[in-house]
């Protein structure tokens, strides 16, 4: 009889966080976007302080989604799975936290380098953590955008894996970061 | 010894003239010593606040606190010298739609009378910033400082109400109406 070795799914903490951080990522993307291509300006102003709020909003969730991670570790990875499929996820899930902490930082070195303070919403300004340096600001553009491109391959890879995970493998790696669905699909089972 | 009658007279003149309006509280002309003085203006961008100096300014100040009747300050700065530590911001300032310095090169301010109040003193002046005069009353201490003196204080605008803000930069939703000006004005006593 085989053992699953799933724990279950995600804590519905964890799982609210992924799911909030991915709609706030597709956001940044499509806002920044849209403001590359706007000239200096009122409306790519507004893009730009939207793009800066949920990214501080995104810096301030990825702090409590490790720290939560921390204290509750995700389930355990499916039995199925080869060493190198193993070492692949680690690395890619590794490489989302850098990134999540990465972009906003990245972007808000940017924002203190240009003199342009960050405000979250309107409602608070957050500190310039470096004084104004246009040499700065371009390497800082440079690596935001870098990182940027990063994520997005990783996100494909992390979406294609997933899907990869439910359909191919009809393992419960999908399901178990969805709330409201059975975790019966112990597939796995079936093919070995 | 008709040249030394004539030299007294002229003294005596002079110094007549020195009394009398000593005695009726004739402010002292002072102007702002460029490198020791400071024209700054705080706005809000996209939510977060921003300052900005103007470089080249000249103040001509003639004030004494028990002569505020006749007391005047007059400052003509020049926009061109606008500088928000960041050169594309400075750029959108200087251009047509926010100060337009290729046609309104200056602001002038004047005041029109002042006024004791119970941190210092208060002047209601004109500004003329895009062609548009205002009035924009400004708050200030003055401190005797040996010869000279220091002029600190504030005021508070709405960029619109001068026009500076055209076109997209007519919405207040990413850069806000209202602008604080700051000042501090190290003066020097005119000779």
């Amino acid at each position: 009889m085989p053992i699953r070795t799933s724990s279950g799914r995600y804590t519905a903490v964890a799982q609210t966080l992924h799911w909030l951080i991915a709609a706030l990522i597709v956001t940044q993307f499509a806002l920044a976007i849209s403001a590359d291509d706007l000239p200096i300006g009122a409306h790519k102003l507004a893009l730009l302080a939207r793009h800066k709020s949920f990214g501080m909003t995104v810096l301030m969730l990825a702090v409590l989604r490790l720290l939560w991670r921390l204290r509750n570790p995700p389930p355990e990875l499916p039995a199925g799975m080869t060493q190198v499929e193993r070492v692949l996820a680690r690395i890619s899930h590794a490489a989302f936290y850098v990134l999540l902490l990465a972009m906003p930082l990245t972007g808000w070195l940017m924002s203190s380098a240009k003199n342009y303070s960050v405000s979250w919403f309107g409602l608070f300004t957050w500190p310039n953590l470096i004084a104004k340096n246009e040499a700065a600001f371009d390497v800082l553009r440079s690596t935001h955008h870098i990182l940027g491109d990063v994520l997005f391959v990783i996100a494909v890879l992390h979406i294609l894996a997933a899907l990869k995970h439910h359909f191919w493998n009809r393992d419960d790696v999908l399901l178990r970061m969805l709330p409201f669905v059975k975790l019966d699909r112990a597939k796995s089972e079936d093919r070995s | 010894m008709r040249g030394r009658r004539a030299a007294s007279l002229a003294l005596l003149a002079a110094a007549t003239v020195w009394a009398a309006s000593s005695a009726a509280g004739a402010p002292t002309g002072y102007s702002a010593d460029p490198h020791q003085s400071r024209l700054e203006f705080v706005g809000v961008q996209a939510g977060a606040e921003f300052k900005g100096v103007f470089h080249k300014f000249t103040a001509d100040i003639q004030f004494a606190p028990e002569a505020l009747a006749s007391s005047h300050f007059d400052v003509q700065i020049e926009l061109n010298s606008v500088d928000t530590m960041d050169k594309d911001r400075d750029t959108t300032i200087r251009g047509a739609d926010i100060f337009d310095v290729a046609h309104f090169p200056t602001a002038h301010y004047v005041t029109r009378s002042f006024a004791k109040t119970a941190t210092g003193y208060t002047a209601v002046g004109a500004l003329t910033l895009r062609g548009v005069t205002k009035d924009v009353p400004i708050d200030f201490q003055f401190t005797q400082a040996g010869t000279g003196a220091r002029l600190e204080g504030s005021a508070k605008l709405k960029r619109l109400d001068f026009g500076a803000g055209q076109g997209d930069w007519k919405s207040t939703s990413e850069v806000a109406d209202a602008v604080k000006v700051n000042f501090v004005l190290a003066l020097k006593p005119n000779n």
